[in-house]
């Protein structure tokens, strides 16, 4: 038997269910749609009004980047931390610890099963809305690089917030966290400006920062930039953040066995 | 031994700085369960049940003492231990609320190790046993409770455990799904040699189910004893219930209460410690009133209630 088995089962079936819930999908959509529809239209304005140039990047390359940073964080549950949170409190973590299997390994696996999908599905509809609306990607191999570089982005943002929730073993309510994480990942993941269109310094900060692996990278990859570096920044800050979210929930398992739920 | 446990004790600080205080929810507490035994542990709530039930499959840290489950020190070794004990929470689902339960015995299986043929046989045996394979391919949230608790049952035993903790298992459940379970739990006991530890507030899960009976109060044991001879050795009371022909008075001796009177029925509660019962028969059926009469043991509730007063051992 696998010792991995579990997990791939978790992956495998929320990735199934994931597809199943065609109406979960068809929501996700329509509200990614309106939302990239109206940032690729602030930008075009913006690139327009500069010249033809923003930062760097044009009016088709900031579509893709938008279509792109917000695939990676809309397909992504954003009350992960808050739902966490509750899950402790309510000592369902407690009752996962009974069996023989990482609390954290099987959660996060089947996240991201079910975030593969959705992610999937809005970068497809949103590659088809940025070539009607823009025209086609800046340069179609770095394509390539995104694809794979989004499911590392919300690999990442789910380690992330799962090593952040962890505070739920020590606080009661994690609502207050997950505003912050959120902002952070707006601002310093690149969500909504590339980070180039940043002041310089906290430019620098967000580039050294996790949250630029979870939406920044691939975004910046699907904008027409050719930087295999940013695929291997991501697994770096994947593996950080995998170390981190296990420490914090040894650490958080440790403190509910010793003082309870 | 499956469960042995000695001085076990689980003390929790709450509150900060000057506000500390502990609270000592389980208090050097001994255990000794064989394997195959049925075993009811009560007590009143706060009595330190789940506490304890925690410790034992690895959940909480005892503060002091040392336990063994299977030879496994739980909370050492809690993934070890989690393959072979099954463990069934009334309030807590074993169960993904938003898959069938087909679809989360497939998850369970890859978690405990088992094979696809292993799997599929063991779903086939206890959908069989439990008369639930109809319900198996349901979304969970769409089944009742009575129907969802014979799921979290197949999902408790999937990986064929050798001991069941249960925790209230019953709660929540119509008379029938009730009396239906608990037919389970003993088919279970008897057909495969699962332990079975059962923590209920309900007096029929421990008749029914339980053959001895281990009950806590304050953290400690207090009793231990077969549920058989809960009554023998603790009832000091008889209830004797009188049909009547005809109105007649009450018997007075010292020690005899009047639960009701009527023309045609008398309850009486006797103490035997003070009026053997004889001597308040002999007073009931010395004139020609009395058309039937039956003595019974008061009901296990007002038993438990009694050993609940005791101290500790």
């Amino acid at each position: 038997m696998m010792p991995g088995r579990a997990y791939t089962v978790a992956l495998r079936g929320a990735a199934h269910r994931s597809v199943l819930d065609g109406g979960g999908l068809v929501v996700a959509i329509g509200f990614y749609v309106v939302i990239v529809g109206t940032l690729s239209g602030l930008w075009r304005v913006a690139v327009d009004a500069n010249g033809g140039d923003l930062g760097g990047y044009t009016a088709i390359a900031l579509t893709w980047y938008v279509i792109t940073s917000e695939a990676a964080i809309v397909s992504v549950n954003a009350r992960h931390i808050e739902e966490i949170g509750t899950d402790i409190a309510l000592g369902t973590v407690a009752v996962e610890l009974l069996r023989p299997a990482s609390v954290l390994g099987i959660r996060v696996a089947t996240e991201v099963g079910r975030g593969i999908p959705r992610v999937a599905a809005l970068w497809g509809s949103g590659a088809l809305l940025a070539t009607v609306l823009s025209g086609a990607p800046p340069n179609p191999a770095t394509l390539v690089l995104a694809a794979p570089s989004l499911v590392l982005a919300i690999t990442a943002n789910l380690l992330a917030q799962h090593a952040v929730a962890a505070i739920a073993f020590w606080i009661r309510d994690a609502g207050s966290v997950w505003f912050l994480y959120m902002k952070a990942v707006f601002i310093l993941g690149g969500m909504i400006i590339p980070l180039e269109l940043l002041p310089d310094w906290l430019e620098h900060i967000s580039m050294l920062s996790p949250f630029a692996a979870m939406a920044y990278a691939p975004a910046r990859l699907a904008s027409g930039h050719w930087e295999p570096v940013l695929i291997a920044t991501q697994l770096v800050w994947i593996g950080g953040l995998a170390v981190a979210a296990h420490l914090a929930f040894r650490a958080g398992e440790r403190r509910l066995q010793v003082v309870g739920g | 031994m499956a469960i042995e446990a000695r001085g076990l004790t689980k003390v929790f600080e709450t509150g900060r700085r000057k506000a500390r205080h502990r609270i000592e929810a389980v208090r050097s507490l001994d255990l000794d369960v064989a394997a195959g035994e049925r075993v009811a542990y009560i007590g009143p709530n706060g009595a330190g049940k789940s506490t304890s039930i925690k410790i034992l499959t690895g959940i909480l840290h005892p503060t002091e003492g040392r336990a063994t489950v299977l030879g496994v020190t739980p909370w050492e070794d809690r993934r070890r231990l989690a393959r072979r004990i099954g463990t069934l929470f009334g309030q807590r689902s074993l169960l993904w609320l938003e898959l069938t339960p087909r679809q989360s015995y497939r998850m369970l299986a890859a978690i405990y190790g088992l094979d696809r043929p292993a799997e599929q046989r063991r779903i086939a045996e206890l959908g069989e046993l439990l008369d639930s394979t109809d319900l198996f391919d349901q979304p969970v949230r769409n089944l009742s409770l009575g129907q969802r608790m014979r799921c979290e049952l197949t999902a408790c035993l999937l990986h064929e455990p050798e001991i069941l903790f249960l925790d209230e298992p019953t709660i929540g459940l119509d008379l029938i799904a009730k009396q239906r379970f608990r037919e389970l739990l003993v088919r279970l006991n008897e057909h495969q040699g699962t332990t079975i530890f059962l923590t209920s507030h309900d007096v029929a899960d421990i008749e029914h189910v339980a053959k001895r009976a281990i009950v806590i109060n304050h953290g400690e044991v207090i009793y231990d004893d077969e549920v058989a001879a809960m009554r023998r050795t603790l009832l000091g009371t008889k209830i004797v219930e009188v049909g009547l022909l005809a109105p007649i008075p009450a018997p007075t001796p010292l020690g005899v209460t009047l639960l009701e009177h009527t023309d045609t029925l008398m309850r009486l509660v006797v103490d035997t410690h003070t009026t053997p019962i004889r001597t308040v028969l002999d007073e009931l059926l010395d004139g020609p009133a009395v058309a039937d009469i039956s003595v019974v043991d008061p009901p296990l509730e007002q038993v438990i209630a009694e050993i609940y007063e005791l101290p500790a051992r």
